[in-house]
């Protein structure tokens, strides 16, 4: 039978592992390049970047050093990051090596405590509660909200660290998230990546972090 | 616009370069991997003639 | 050509795969209950709150769905081997202790999933406790445990592979194929404080595995179980095979793009992420054609030239056959139209992060992997009690068609709740924590998880009544042949 020739190339079943060979080759190689391309453009940013204003996909650790909003941009149809003047974080600024040592402590906190089994991450992760890609910019953390006056803080990242320690004293909800034993240096760290991650151009997502028609169509976000 | 300019962080690459209009990228690439197909299949039918 | 290959199960390859199915479908047990543990918890919070958690549920939900098709997956390919070859395996001594090392090493992540969950915020627990990457949150040991372990089922799989006279094209598709799965698996095995790049690489991984290296697998696996059960051709088969191979890996790998719309990465993913996953279901499209057209003209064939005999049906393994029927409609259904719903930038802007990805994922791993697994397994216990024909019996019936009703409900009950997030959270008041909040508490999501939760037991009733089946069937059917060849 393997002899009988194929009356057609339709039906030959050479001609078919060749192309199958040749599209999954090259499908390869593709990938390849923009791996390298999308590679140079996801590295982390420098602090030198930040002083200079020069906009990174994802910039260095001490964005934690400035403030950071959520605006509408026009040009490219949707909502960037956009990084402000300097300010403080935990009440100081963070040296180069001292965000990224915080910053690499939250994020194998977020690992550890599996994060991601219950939030999403960048819309990653699991669908149990919020989202935490933009937390960082959440209302509910803002200067007078409800999370600062419940916690006694004075600041949004002092709000998220005491938040994270101890979930179920202030938890407001019925859906809690558990005590997973943060000590106050891993909030620290957590609060830094989430800041660091509202800091990712993450091409829009999500969409209109803004309730308000009318702020929405100034350009202006909900995000604080 | 048919046409637009990148507007993306980054347009200094091929990617972007190519991704100007509407699926233009996403087109290219697929023509790449899909046209050398032809050239296969009449280098299989010359085979299956002889 | 190809027949008289059957070594039967003798061959210490077959003893090899039982072992694999065996564990299986403990680990596929564990998945449902562990589901179910994480359907109760979503209507109520309070279930085992602080003693285990939401995320525990789900860690060990994922992670065992994920094993457990892994397992099926090499014992599918240590039972066709012999057959595939015409050979008995190479190396089956290293092959067995490998089962073993596997075994132990999933008991103690399962274990330390369960009772130790997580640990401090360092390196240590990234290592040994939980790494928390979803699907991929085995510890680092265990991570290099298993590229070891399956390299030696790959050495199994490629010596025999060169060691044999015979090449089948399902055969060079599945040595290509297990390369690439098992090379791939080192790309999620790295730390990086950069999240971006972190979920990155991370999509290498779960991507290229499940839209590109397993449905490749799986068409291997339909090939070979057509052949099997309702003696196709097999030129036609593979040929099939291969336009398979091109559309999977033509659409897939650049596919990979529809993860890439909002974790960081370039625009320029849109459109490539959109087009190529856009073309991914018209290989399962394809699928679907040739399961059913080739059964249609077996069966043909086989009125046409048998009319009036004993008997009236091509398939020799009904169970196997309906899984892989099944699996046909699945595949297209859950993988394909479920995941084109959001493979488009403009759509998934709304759905990314929301239940319609639970959907998706559900009806997909269901009706991509799981059927044509279970299908194998059947296939299995056709051969080790030598049976001529296997024949569905009731519980087998009700096994197939529970459980396909039940992954169904959910899917529609998770696509309905997902489809109110879209609108409320995503649409409405923008994916803040309030916004989140909201769109949980309105009566589209929470009824829709209690539907979730009932179709989740009726996955379950079915299962048992396949776990029975799987158990009983194979018995069943060969004392009765006994009796009848004793009648004769």
């Amino acid at each position: 039978m393997d002899e009988q020739q194929p009356n057609s190339v339709w039906t030959s079943n050479s001609f078919w592992k060749r192309s199958a060979g040749w599209v999954t080759g090259f499908a390869v190689v593709l990938l390849m390049f923009l791996t390298f391309d999308t590679m140079t453009q996801i590295t982390m940013g420098t602090d030198q970047d930040l002083k200079d204003g020069i906009t990174k996909r994802v910039p260095a650790a001490t964005v934690i050093n400035y403030q950071i909003g959520y605006k509408m941009d026009y040009s490219r149809g949707h909502e960037m990051p956009v990084i402000g003047k300097p300010e403080l974080f935990f009440g100081k600024t963070w040296s180069v090596k001292e965000a990224n040592q915080l910053l690499n402590l939250g994020k194998l906190t977020e690992q550890s405590k599996d994060c991601m089994n219950c939030h999403t991450l960048l819309g990653n992760g699991a669908y149990y509660a919020p989202d935490l890609t933009k937390a960082w910019l959440d209302p509910m953390w803002k200067k007078g909200g409800v999370m600062q006056l419940m916690t006694h803080t004075k600041t949004k990242e002092e709000a998220m660290a005491a938040f994270l320690q101890y979930p179920v004293k202030y938890a407001i909800h019925v859906r809690k998230m558990p005590n997973l034993k943060i000590t106050a240096k891993e909030a620290q760290g957590l609060v830094a990546l989430l800041k660091q991650m509202s800091s990712i151009d993450t091409n829009g997502f999500p969409r209109g972090f803004s309730r308000n028609v009318q702020d929405f169509k100034q350009g202006v976000s909900n995000a604080h | 616009m048919l046409f637009e300019q990148c507007t993306d962080t980054s347009c200094g690459n091929i990617f972007a370069w190519l991704n100007q209009g509407p699926l233009t990228l996403t087109i290219a690439m697929h023509l790449f991997i899909i046209l050398p197909m032809i050239w296969i299949y009449y280098d299989e039918k010359k085979k299956l003639k002889k | 050509m190809h027949t008289n290959l059957s070594v039967g199960f003798k061959s210490g390859s077959r003893k090899l795969a039982a072992k694999y199915f065996t564990v299986a479908i403990i680990l596929f047990g564990a998945q449902l209950i562990m589901g179910l543990i994480a359907a109760i918890q979503f209507i109520d919070p309070g279930f085992l709150f602080g003693i285990f958690d939401f995320n525990i549920s789900r860690t060990i939900h994922l992670n065992a769905l994920i094993v457990w098709m892994l397992y099926a997956m090499i014992g599918s390919v240590y039972y066709m081997l012999p057959d595939e070859t015409g050979i008995e395996t190479v190396g089956l001594k290293l092959g067995t202790l490998a089962f073993w090392i596997l075994t132990a090493a999933v008991t103690v992540v399962v274990l330390v999933f369960a009772f130790i969950q997580i640990g401090p915020g360092s390196q240590m627990s990234i290592w040994f406790i939980n790494e928390g990457r979803e699907y991929i949150e085995a510890p680092r040991w265990a991570d290099i445990g298993i590229v070891v372990v399956v390299l030696i089922f790959y050495s199994n799989v490629l010596l025999t592979y060169l060691k044999s006279k015979q090449r089948t094209g399902i055969m060079a598709v599945l040595v290509a194929d297990l390369f690439a799965l098992v090379g791939l698996y080192l790309a999620g095995m790295f730390y990086t404080d950069n999240i971006s790049v972190d979920q990155y690489w991370w999509w290498w991984v779960i991507h290229l595995w499940v839209e590109a290296t397993w449905e490749v697998f799986v068409g291997a696996l339909a090939a070979y179980a057509l052949i099997q059960i309702i003696g196709a051709n097999r030129k036609i088969v593979e040929m099939w095979l291969w336009i398979e191979v091109l559309t999977l890996f033509g659409s897939g790998i650049l596919g990979l793009g529809h993860h890439y719309f909002w974790i960081g990465t370039p625009e320029y993913w849109w459109e490539i992420g959109a087009l190529f996953s856009s073309l991914e279901p018209v290989p399962l499209i394809a699928m679907f054609v040739h399961v059913l057209y080739d059964w249609g003209k077996k069966q043909g064939y086989l009125n046409g030239q048998n009319a009036g005999q004993a008997i009236k049906s091509t398939i020799k393994n009904t169970p196997a056959m309906s899984w892989i029927v099944v699996n046909a409609f699945g595949n297209f259904l859950g993988a394909g139209i479920w995941g084109f719903f959001h493979t488009l930038p403009q759509v998934n802007i709304y759905t990314h992060g929301t239940q319609f990805t639970a959907a998706h994922g559900h009806l997909a791993f269901y009706g991509a992997y799981a059927t044509i697994l279970v299908g194998m397994m059947y296939i299995a216990i056709q051969k080790y009690y030598g049976l001529e024909r296997l024949v569905s019996t009731t519980k087998t019936k009700l096994g197939i068609a529970l459980t396909t009703f039940g992954v169904l409900g959910m899917t529609i009950a998770l696509t309905i709740a997902g489809y109110e997030q879209v609108l409320v959270e995503r649409a409405e008041l923008g994916g803040g924590w309030q916004a989140y909040f909201t769109a949980q508490a309105l009566p589209w999501f929470t009824q829709a998880m209690d539907w979730r939760l009932i179709m989740g037991v009726v996955t379950c009733i079915g299962f048992v009544y396949l776990v029975i089946d799987l158990m009983t069937i194979g018995k069943n059917a060969n004392a009765q042949a006994k009796i009848k060849q004793a009648n004769i």
